[in-house]
């Protein structure tokens, strides 16, 4: 097998921007797996947050493209309180959800939202949600 | 002395004032006994719900800073809110304020050219001051334990509460981000249990008290959210719960206005009431069933009050 040890030019890129985008250091994760044993929402996962963590550190873009769990973060910070290197998970997701996003789309917006629902919801999760899944 | 109330800043947020009018009425009501008249902060808006976690979202910070500058501008120095995302938005931006210095310089150049008018003249305001993060955000959990204290409380109650056994349920944003909210400890908080064991409620410790209810997922996953939530109040039942203690509207929402729904993935779950805090304490502080806004719940807490169906205390 070969083994790569030096980024390309656009694997850095993408790299760089979370790390800046996030205000975290995905370098510093050393695979514990301490955040992805305390996330609530692993069973419907695809991949686990620290598998989210190891593909931006290794600038794999395209495999962070369609999956669900970056949608599935409700940025409840279990992982950052457990973390032994205080890496905050929801704020890389954020970061590579706002990088891979299809511009101009929104992953969730108003017209997803069932007509009958409509009367019972909090106002806080309609601006919660869209603050987080649409542009 | 005498009846003169103490003024105070309270943030009530915008579902408070539609959806979880119980939550909103019970502040309203326990404060006035315990001597405070409320101020909500003129022309407030929306908080924004969600802390901006990336740079490229910080406008998302101002709305809140804009409520906080407010609130100095009236004169106060802290404001209190019972909403747990309020709490954390308005907390973490206040804080954002004092410590990051390119948010503090990006917001206050934005909010700077505001403008207000003055509905009876018509004048317009503009230029206003920076806002440094000098008003201190508290949740009524804190201020009760900090400033009002457990003391005077409990020699106002006026109902035994003690046969409710209660969990106390925190959910994520009134611990965490870890660090960045300082209610309690992260990992083993207790500010929740005390309120509870000073009000007369039988306090039942459950492994699910700092777990994610779901949160804002039950309108974009809403079968992950069931889940979630099913697990909380599983776990509660299990450990022998009859009612489970919050404070956040969205957790309310998930984890009992949602309860058709968890049934519905979950054959076997069994219906379990939820009160929030301040409806706990102002039933033992005496306060009528009306104002506790009990109809406005999918599974009726009547009976854990010890009322009967007709609204009669048993
Ligand atoms: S807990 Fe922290 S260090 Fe451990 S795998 Fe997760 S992100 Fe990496
Ligand atoms: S913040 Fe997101 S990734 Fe971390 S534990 Fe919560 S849901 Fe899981």
């Amino acid at each position: 097998m070969r083994i790569k040890l030096k980024f390309e030019e656009n694997e850095k890129k993408f790299i760089d921007r979370v790390n800046e985008l996030s205000g975290e250091n995905v370098y510093s994760c050393y695979q514990c797996g301490n955040c992805s044993s305390g996330c609530p929402f692993v069973f419907e996962m695809d991949i686990l947050p620290n598998q989210i963590i190891r593909l931006v550190q290794m600038g794999r873009e395209e495999e962070l493209i369609g999956s669900k769990a970056l949608f599935l973060c409700a940025s409840c910070f279990t992982c950052q309180s457990r973390c032994p290197k205080g890496i905050n998970i929801a704020n890389v997701a954020e970061a590579v959800r706002h990088l891979i996003e299809p511009k101009g789309k929104d992953y969730f917006g108003p017209q997803e939202i069932p007509a009958e629902l409509a009367d019972e919801l909090p106002q806080q999760a309609l601006v919660a949600v869209y603050r987080k899944f649409s542009k | 002395m005498g009846n003169k109330k103490t003024k105070l800043h309270y943030y009530p947020g915008c579902t408070l004032k539609e959806k979880t009018t119980n939550l909103d009425d019970t502040t309203y009501a326990v404060m006035d006994l315990l001597g405070y008249e409320l101020i909500e902060p003129e022309n407030w808006t929306c908080c924004g719900a969600e802390f901006p976690l990336t740079e490229e979202k910080i406008v998302g910070l101002a709305a809140p800073v804009r409520i906080l500058r407010q609130v100095k501008l009236e004169g106060g120095n802290k404001v209190f809110t019972v909403c747990s995302f309020c709490f954390n938005v308005l907390k973490r931006a206040n804080e954002a304020m004092v410590t990051d210095p390119l948010k503090h310089k990006r917001i206050n150049a934005f909010l700077k050219d505001d403008i207000t008018i003055d509905r009876v003249t018509g004048d317009k305001t503009t230029g206003f001051p920076e806002y440094n993060g000098d008003v201190s955000v508290l949740h009524l959990l804190e201020f009760i334990r900090d400033e009002v204290g457990y003391e005077k409380i409990r020699a106002l109650i006026k109902r035994d509460l003690g046969k409710v056994k209660v969990v106390p349920y925190y959910g994520c944003r009134l611990l965490r981000p870890k660090g960045k909210i300082g209610i309690d400890k992260p990992d083993d908080p207790s500010i929740f249990e005390e309120f509870l064991e000073n009000i007369g409620c039988e306090v039942i410790d459950f492994p699910f008290k700092q777990e994610c209810c779901g949160s804002y997922l039950s309108l974009s996953m809403p079968d992950a959210a069931s889940e979630a939530s099913y697990n909380v109040l599983r776990s509660a039942k299990l450990n022998g719960a009859d009612v489970l203690a919050l404070s956040c509207p969205l957790c309310y929402y998930n984890l009992d206005r949602r309860q058709d729904r968890i049934k519905e993935k979950f054959p076997e779950f069994h219906e379990m009431p939820v009160l929030f805090f301040t409806q706990l304490l102002a039933w033992a502080l005496g306060v009528d069933e009306e104002i506790l806004g009990l109809d406005q719940h999918f599974c009726d807490p009547r009976s854990v009050l010890g009322i009967d169906k007709s609204g009669v205390e048993i």
